[in-house]
C-alpha cells in the first residue's frame, strides 16, 4: 500500500511540473498554431537565471525567483517578435516555425553548456530534507510546494482564461484569427501575451525542478518532450486539457514503473506519444472542428 | 450628405487584380444591393472597405474621411462593422462571450451593457442561449449571433456578406425582415447576396458587380431590366 501511496505521489509530483511546462505549451500552441519547442529552452534558461541570480550573486531568494519569471516571460516575447513573428511575415509554414523552434531549443542548450558547462550545477537553496510521511509515503516540504503551487498557478491560468477579457480573447484567436481580427482584436499583442505566460509559467517549472534536482543544460529538451506529449495526451490546443494529460503522465509513468523497470520511464511516455499521434491526435479532451469531443 | 463612396476602386489579392475600377455609393440610412455571379468580386468589396484585401488604386470614403489605410480598430471605432461570409462566430465561447467581445473596443461598461440588452430585444433567442457555447447554435441563431456582436459595436454602416447562404426559405425571410429593421433603427447597409430578388425588393439601390465592374446599378425596378430578369432571377447560384 505504501508503495503505491509512494508511486501516486511521485506521480503527482512530476504530472505537477509536466502540467506548468504543457500548460504554457499549449497556451501558445493555440494562439500561434506552431509547437514552440523552445519553451523547453524558458524551462532550462529559467533554471540557469536561478542558479546565477541565487548561488553565484546571492540576490535573496524570493527576489531571484522574480526576476526569473519576468525574464522568462520577456525571453517568450521576445522569440515571438523577433524569430516567429518576422518568420511569419515572410509568410513562413508552420513546419519551419517547427524547424526554428527546434533549432533555438539547440542554441540555448548548446549556450549554456558554453557558458555553465555541461556539468550539474545544484541550486541549494532547499536543504536535503527528511521527508514527512504521507499514507506511508515519504514526501519532502519541498515536493508537497511543487504540488500545491502548480495546482494554485494552474487554477489561476483556468481563472484568467475563462473570466478575464484578455483570456477570452486569446480562446477567441485560438478559436477564429481572422474573425477575431475583423472585430479589432490585436492578434499580435494577444499572441505576444500569450508567449509572456506561457513562457512565465515554463520558468516557475523550471525554478521547481532547479530546486528538486538541479540544473543541466539538456534539461529543457527533457522536459518539452513531456510537456508536449501530456499536451498531445490531454489535447494540443486546449490548455485545461494538456493540463489533465500531463498529470496523467505523470502518474502513468511513475506507477508503469511497478510493471516494467524503471529505466524504460522515458520510453513507456514515447509510446503513449506515438500512440495518441497515431490513434487520437486531437488528444482525450481536444477541441477538433469546433466540437470538443 | 452620402456616408460611403468608393470611387474607381482598383483592388484584390497580392497582384491578382480583381476589381477593375468600381464605384459604389451609399447614403446615411440606406440599404445598397451587391449582386452577381460566384467570383464576381463582391466580397472583395467588403474586404477593400475592411482594408483586408489590397487596395491598388481608387479610393474609398466614409463620412468625408479617406479611409483606405485604416486599420481595423479604426474602422470599427468610426463606425463600421463587418459580418463576413458564413457566419462566422467563436464555437468555442459563449453565445454573451461572442457578443461582449464584438464590443472589445469600447471601453465604457455601461455602453456595452446597453447595447447588449439592445441585442437580447432583438434576438430573444440569443439571451435564452446566452451561457450556452456556440457551436450547439442551429443555422439561424448562428446569423442572429453575427449580426448581433456586429451590432454590439454601434455601427452606422453594416456590411454584410452573404448573409442569408445556406439558410431555408423561412429562416431567410425572417433576416430579411430583420435587415429591414435595422435600416428603420437607423443604420446604413451594405449586403451582398445571392438571392438577388429578396436583395432587390429590400434594397433602396442594388449594383450588379460582374467580372470586376459593376455592369448595371438601379433602384427596386432594376428588376424588370432584362439582364436581371434572365440570369439571376431564374434561380440562385
Ligand atoms: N484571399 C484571396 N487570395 C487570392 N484570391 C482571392 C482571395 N479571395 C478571393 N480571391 C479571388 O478573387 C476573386 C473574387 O472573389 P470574391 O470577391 O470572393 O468573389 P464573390 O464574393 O463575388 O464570390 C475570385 O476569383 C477569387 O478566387
Ligand atoms: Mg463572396
Amino acid at each position: 500500500m505504501a508503495v503505491v501511496a509512494q508511486l501516486i505521489i511521485n506521480g503527482l509530483i512530476a504530472g505537477s511540473i509536466y502540467a506548468l511546462v504543457a500548460a504554457g505549451f499549449s497556451l501558445i500552441f493555440s494562439t500561434n498554431k506552431f509547437m514552440h519547442f523552445a519553451h523547453g529552452s524558458s524551462v532550462v534558461i529559467a533554471g540557469y537565471l536561478l542558479f546565477t541570480f541565487f548561488s553565484l550573486w546571492h540576490i535573496p531568494f524570493y527576489l531571484s525567483c522574480l526576476l526569473t519569471v519576468v525574464l522568462t516571460g520577456v525571453l517568450g516575447v521576445v522569440l515571438h517578435r523577433f524569430v516567429y513573428l518576422p518568420l511569419e511575415k515572410k509568410n513562413a509554414s508552420t513546419v519551419v516555425l517547427l524547424i526554428a523552434s527546434i533549432g533555438l531549443l539547440m542554441l540555448f542548450q548548446n549556450l549554456l553548456q558554453i557558458i555553465f558547462s555541461a556539468s550539474v550545477k545544484t541550486i541549494g537553496y532547499v536543504q536535503v530534507a527528511q521527508g514527512v510521511s504521507l499514507f506511508g509515503a515519504s514526501i519532502t516540504p519541498l515536493q508537497i510546494a511543487i504540488i500545491l503551487l502548480s495546482f494554485f498557478l494552474l487554477i489561476l491560468l483556468y481563472w484568467f482564461m475563462k473570466y478575464t477579457a484578455l483570456g477570452r480573447n486569446m480562446r477567441a484567436i485560438a478559436d477564429n484569427k481572422e474573425l477575431a481580427e475583423i472585430i479589432g482584436i490585436d492578434h499580435i499583442k494577444v499572441a505576444s501575451l500569450s508567449f509572456f505566460i506561457g513562457s512565465a509559467l515554463a520558468g516557475i517549472a523550471g525554478i521547481l525542478i532547479g530546486l528538486e534536482q538541479n540544473v543541466y543544460p539538456t534539461m529543457g529538451t527533457m522536459l518539452i518532450v513531456k510537456g508536449f506529449t501530456g499536451a498531445v495526451i490531454g489535447g494540443i490546443d486546449f490548455v485545461p486539457g494538456s493540463i489533465l494529460g500531463s498529470y496523467l503522465l505523470g502518474l502513468i509513468e511513475n506507477i508503469g514503473i511497478w510493471f516494467i523497470p524503471s529505466g524504460y520511464k522515458d520510453a513507456l511516455s514515447f509510446a503513449l506519444l506515438f500512440i495518441f499521434l497515431l490513434f487520437r491526435p486531437q488528444g482525450l479532451f481536444g477541441i477538433n472542428k469546433g466540437v470538443r469531443k | 450628405m452620402i456616408m460611403l463612396e468608393i470611387t474607381n476602386l482598383h483592388a484584390g489579392y497580392a497582384g491578382l487584380e480583381v476589381l477593375r475600377g468600381i464605384d459604389i455609393s451609399i447614403s446615411p440610412n440606406e440599404i445598397v444591393a451587391l449582386i452577381g455571379p460566384n467570383g464576381a468580386g463582391k466580397s472583395t468589396v467588403i474586404k477593400s472597405i475592411f482594408n483586408i484585401s489590397d487596395v491598388t488604386s481608387g479610393s474609398i470614403v466614409y463620412k468625408g474621411e479617406e479611409i483606405t489605410d485604416l486599420h481595423t480598430h479604426e474602422l470599427i471605432d468610426f463606425g463600421i462593422s463587418y459580418v463576413n461570409q458564413g457566419r462566422v462566430i467563436f464555437s468555442n465561447l459563449t453565445v454573451r462571450e461572442n457578443l461582449e467581445i464584438g464590443a472589445e473596443l469600447i471601453r465604457d461598461r455601461h455602453v456595452v451593457e446597453k447595447n447588449l440588452s439592445h441585442v437580447f430585444r432583438k434576438f430573444p433567442v440569443l439571451k435564452r442561449k446566452a451561457g450556452q457555447l456556440a457551436y450547439a447554435l442551429s443555422g439561424g441563431e448562428r446569423q442572429q449571433l453575427a449580426l448581433g456582436r456586429a451590432l454590439m459595436q454601434n455601427p452606422s454602416l453594416l456590411l454584410l456578406d452573404e448573409p442569408s447562404l445556406g439558410l431555408s426559405p423561412k429562416l431567410q425571410k425572417e433576416l430579411f425582415e430583420t435587415i429591414s429593421q435595422l435600416r428603420e433603427d437607423g443604420l446604413s447597409i451594405l449586403i451582398v447576396e445571392q438571392n438577388a430578388k429578396k436583395a432587390i425588393q429590400i434594397a433602396d439601390k442594388t449594383y450588379l458587380l460582374e467580372d470586376g465592374k459593376i455592369a448595371l446599378s438601379g433602384g427596386k425596378d432594376i428588376i424588370k431590366h432584362e439582364k436581371i430578369k434572365n440570369v439571376y432571377l431564374g434561380g440562385r447560384y
